[in-house]
This record gives structure tokens, sequence and C-alpha cells, in this order.
């Protein structure tokens, strides 16, 4: 077990290296940091740019490849992802940020994996019956809508209830407040910053498990294994949670890794109408910026979660099913 | 060797007028399994409507997408501007119908072209086996790692807000889960006597690729194609909402969106008739596949009842 845990790691770490490194070199051909001067009045010569870029390895000067060596030694050397066109660090910004994503990410991905999957289970053991098709519909709506459309549905209503409130229940802004004191206070203000853009990720993602729970189940449902079950005396209720469901959460387990990069992108969406300043809102600030180093990072930051994503839906494929023994 | 060459085509003409046929009347079950989708053919009509206001619409609007009226700024929806006007005086209806049909022609051309190399990728590693399908299964998983939507704002930021070009980028970076898909399926097939036989009758892979493989999954294919138009509606939204994608002077359904968030609660028109068209759209198309999966698949349980 451990043995196949540790290949699953390398050749995991194999495809990130490969990913990070192909990025850095997309990124040089797309982003130029000497344009952010372009507009200086003064205007500033070409050759004055790249060499106020050259502290921060991003001036033309030095051919690509010597940049690529000095910024990947940096990396695995010193675990220094470089600096911004500016000379921010980039180590200080992800250091905050990935706390931000991860607090949005982890907890909406596993509501939305729970919600999800009971919902399959109770649409396909209620097959078309009314339960069955208001979860249908309902899922054809999260499954193609928009995140950006519902966020800003989501903010709408959430505008609306605290004017007629009178005081804000709802925050839509910010990861949390400044000069909140005690651990109850910041906690009640963390859920009020946190509930209204989990919400939107659930919204969009909880439908793709409940569709393929439900067509897999419905598949075991009827399977020989669940009618001997039932033969032998056990509720319906019981054979479907012990026999059918266990089979059947497999698959939808290997999709929950496949799921990642689209809630990523989704998250991302959600930091910049929420306003969090999380990785996804750093993507949107590299870009603009032409910041190579901090657009590095948050590939680096999505293919790492890709990556849990995967060694997570393998081990719990490995718990679920008796027939993979991974020695 | 020569002997059966000469007897193929002969014995093969009576054949050819066989699927001919077969297929008209398979055309007329697929119909009617359809039209017992009422889901499904609520989905075609709102999207036949939506395409009809995307070519008609821009025709009789009374303002282009780039005149301001000075006179009417923030203007709730009324008779001189239809769907009311933003916050600098642009006609939303003239923007709407404009972005409808900027972002109906980037989502039907990419899932197109995704469907054209991801149909011939998928059937070719299904069908080489070996060594060839490994690398291709191994260069699609490893794309899937990559951080595709970081590399799609990278290069379409680059193209300066020109829809041909994302088109291009959109297709290049989200062909690889449809590959996938279609490798599945190809697989199911490829033990199949018809492909054997081709095989052994020295037709080139290429060929049996085309015309034997891809035929046969010619069904799924239609459903992954209209699967691909909300998808890309999705991938279009996303990239011009962060100002990536489709920049002014040009509109898309994405792009209007941006207003929206900073005028909610002053202006929420200028959110809600781009929303609302878009939502359409995505739910109408993917309403559409759903009844075409159920009415092409052989094995659909809805089929069986229908």
């Amino acid at each position: 077990m451990i043995k196949y845990l540790l290949r699953q790691l390398l050749a995991w770490f194999i495809r990130i290296f490969l990913a990070i490194n192909i990025t850095y070199f997309v990124a040089n051909i797309f982003l130029d940091p000497s344009a952010n001067y372009v507009e200086r009045r003064p205007p500033i010569s070409p050759e004055r740019i790249q060499q106020m870029l050259e502290p921060y390895n991003l001036s033309h000067n030095e051919p690509l490849l010597h940049r690529w060596w000095d910024w990947l030694t940096g990396v695995v050397t010193r675990w220094d992802w470089g600096l911004s066109p500016i000379g921010g660090s980039v180590n200080e910004q992800i250091a905050f940020r990935v706390g931000v994503s991860a607090q949005l990410m982890l907890g909406a991905t596993i509501i939305a994996f729970i919600i999800g999957v009971a919902l399959g289970v109770y649409s396909a053991s209620r097959q078309y019956k009314l339960g069955d098709r208001v979860v249908q519909v309902a899922s054809i709506i999260g499954l193609n809508t928009s995140i950006v459309v519902v966020a800003l549905v989501v903010v709408f209503i959430a505008i609306q209830a605290n004017r007629s409130l009178g005081w804000t229940l709802f925050f839509v802004t910010g990861s949390g407040s400044i000069g909140v004191e005690g651990f109850g206070p910041m906690l009640v203000d963390k859920l009020q910053h946190l509930v209204l853009p989990s919400i939107c990720l659930i919204f969009i993602s909880w439908a793709s498990y409940t569709m393929l729970q439900r067509s897999l189940l419905l598949d075991n449902i009827s399977a020989d294994y669940v009618r001997t079950a039932r033969a032998k005396g056990l509720p319906q209720a019981v054979a479907i949670r012990r026999h059918a469901l266990r089979t059947s959460m497999i698959p939808v387990m290997v999709s929950f890794a496949f799921s990642i990069p689209g809630i990523f992108t989704g998250a991302m969406l959600s930091e910049n109408i929420f306003a969090w300043n999380g990785m996804g809102r750093y993507m949107v600030t590299t870009i603009y910026g032409n910041d190579i180093h901090g657009a590095v990072a948050v590939a680096a930051f999505s293919s790492l979660m890709v990556a849990i994503g995967a060694v997570l839906s393998d081990l719990a494929v490995v718990w679920l099913d008796p027939r993979v023994r991974v020695n | 060797m020569s002997d059966v060459l000469s007897m193929m085509p002969a014995a093969a003409t009576p054949k050819i007028a066989g699927p001919g046929r077969r297929s008209h009347s398979r055309m007329r079950l697929y119909a009617r399994r359809f039209r017992r989708n009422k889901p499904a053919v609520v989905g075609v009509a709102i999207f036949v409507l939506l395409v009809l206001v995307a070519v008609i619409g821009p025709r009789i609007a009374r303002y282009s997408i780039s005149e301001i009226d000075f006179l009417a700024l923030a203007q709730p929806p009324g008779g001189t501007h239809w769907f009311g006007t933003n916050q600098t005086g642009l006609d939303l209806y003239a923007m709407t119908v404009h972005g409808l049909g900027r972002s109906m022609i980037i989502a039907v051309a990419v899932s197109l072209l995704t469907l054209l190399i991801a149909s011939f990728l998928g059937a070719l590693a299904a069908y080489m086996g070996g060594w060839v399908e490994k690398i291709i299964l191994g260069v699609i998983n490893f794309i899937l790692v990559m951080p595709l939507f970081l590399l799609e704002a990278l290069v379409a930021q680059k193209t300066g807000g020109n829809w041909l070009w994302l088109i291009v980028v959109l297709t290049a970076f989200g062909w690889m889960v449809m590959a996938r898909v279609i490798w599945q399926l190809s697989t199911s097939i490829r033990e199949r006597e018809y492909i054997a036989a081709a095989r052994y009758m020295g037709v080139r892979g290429v060929v049996v690729v085309f015309r034997h493989m891809i035929p046969n999954i010619g069904s799924l294919l239609v459903v992954q194609f209209t699967l691909g138009i909300v998808s890309t509606v999705m991938s279009e939204t996303a990239l011009s909402f962060l100002g990536f994608g489709i920049k002014i002077p040009d509109v898309s359904l994405g792009s209007m969106l941006i207003d929206g968030q900073s005028v909610l609660t002053t202006t929420p028109w200028a959110f809600f008739f781009p929303a609302g068209t878009m939502t359409l759209l995505t739910i109408s198309v993917a309403l559409m596949a759903d009844g075409l999966r159920d009415a092409l698949d052989p094995n659909s349980a809805a089929g069986g009842r229908a």
C-alpha cells in the first residue's frame, strides 16, 4: 500500500514539475513585464526598462533559458518562487492566499460531494417519482448555469435580504472583517463571509455527482447481489446502503478527481466576484500585471489541487473496492 | 484475392441501399422518441427562438451596440430602449441580441472544431492501440493536469478581444475531455466484426477510423457536440467576465456581465437581461442534449419507454 502510494506520488510529482515548467515558458511568451512601463511619462527607453527588470530575473538581456534555470534553482533549492515585476516576493503573496482559497474550496467541495451523492441516492431510490423529477430538474439547472450568473444572483438576493433586515447578515465582499476580536465573534464573522461564495460553488458542483450517482445506482439496484440481499431479509434501504451504494460509489469517487479543475475555475470566479484575496484573484492580478513568476505559482497551486484530488480519490477507490489489491 | 475484390462491389451494392432505407426509418424512430421527451421539445423551442432572436434581433434594433444615448443614461426597460440602457447610455437590447449571436457563434464553432479534433484523436487511439494509444492518452491525461484556465487566460488576453482568436484558444485548450470520452466509446466498438473485416481487407487505418468507427459512434458525437456548446458558453463567459475574452467594442453575453456586478442594486436590468438570456441558452441546449441522448442511445432506458 505504502509502495503504491509512493509510486503514485512520484508520478504526480513529475507531472506537476513538467506542468509548472511548461507554464513558465508559455507565460514568458504571453506576458511581457516591460509592457508595464510603456505608458510611463516621461517615457523610459527600452534598454533602461530591461535594466530595471534585471534584478527581478525578468530582463530580456539574459537569454530565456538562463532566466529559467535561475528561477528553477531558486524554487528547488530555496523554495523561492521569484519576484514580481515591481520587486514583490511571490512567496509572501501565496503564503496567505493559499489559506484563503483553501477555506473556500475545501469546505464547498466536500459539502457539494456529500449533497451530490446523497441526492443521487435519494432520486435513484425514488425513480420516476416526484422527488426524483424535482432533483432531475434542479440538477439540470445546477449543471448548466454559469457561476458568474449564480454568484451575481446570490449577491443580489443577499443585498435585498440585508436591506430588509436593516443590518448586515451577509457580507458580499472580502473574506473577513478587520478588527474582530475573540473566538466567537471571529467565527460568526468568518461564516458571514464564507456562506455566500460557498453557496455559489456548491450550487454549480453538486449536480454532476448526483447525475452520475443516480445512474450508477440505478444500474446496481437491479443487480443480482442486491436482490440476494433483499431475499436474505434486509430492508431495501440497508440493501442499497451496504451493497448497491458501495459498488456504485467507486466511479463517483473517480469522477471527483476530474471535477477539481472545474471547482478551481469556479472558486477563481467567485473569489473575483466576492473580492476574496485568494489564488484566483491573484491569477487575474498576475496576468494584468505581467507577473510571470506569480502566474507560474498560481499554475503550481492549481496542479497541486488536481494531484491532491486524484490521490484522495485513488485512496478512496482502494478503500471501497475489495477487488483492488494494490500490492 | 482478385476474385474476392471483383466480387465485392456487386455484393455490396444491395447492402448500400439497405442501410439507406433503414436509416430513413431510423430517423423517424429517433424523431418520435425525441418528441416524446417533453423537456427536450421545450429545449428545442427555446433554442430555435434564441437563434431567431440572434439573427433577426440586430436588424430590428433601433440603436447599434456602440451608439450612446446621452439623454437616456441608466434607463429602465421601456418604449424606446426595450431592455433599458446601462450607465453609459448604451442600448441593452442591441447589446444583448448582439452578444447572444456572438456567444452562439463562438460556442458552435468551438464545439464543432473540438469535436473534429477529439473524434479523430480519440478514434485513432482506440483503433491503433499499442504505443499510439499510450502516447495519445498519456498526452491527454498530462494536458488535463495543466492549469488550463490560466493558459487560456494567458493566451486570450494577448489576442485583444478578437472573437476569432477566442475560438482558436478555446479549441486548443478544450478538446481533451471530449477526446477521452470518444476514445472510451471507440474502444467498445474496435473489437466488432466489421472493424476486423475492414482491417483484414487491408483498408488503411485512417480510412477505417473515418469511414467505419466515427460514423458508428455518430449518435454519441451529436450528444457530445451539444454538451460542448454548453461548456463553451461557460468558458467564454468566465474568460470575458474577467476581461480576457471578448472586449469593448465587441460584446458577448459574458462581457456584459462585467457591468452587472457594479450596478446590481442601481440598474439590475443591465445584469438580468444578459444573464437570463445566457441561462436560457445553456439550459435549452442541455435539455436538447438530454433528449438526443435518450433518443439516439439504443440502450437508453427512456428509449424503451417511449
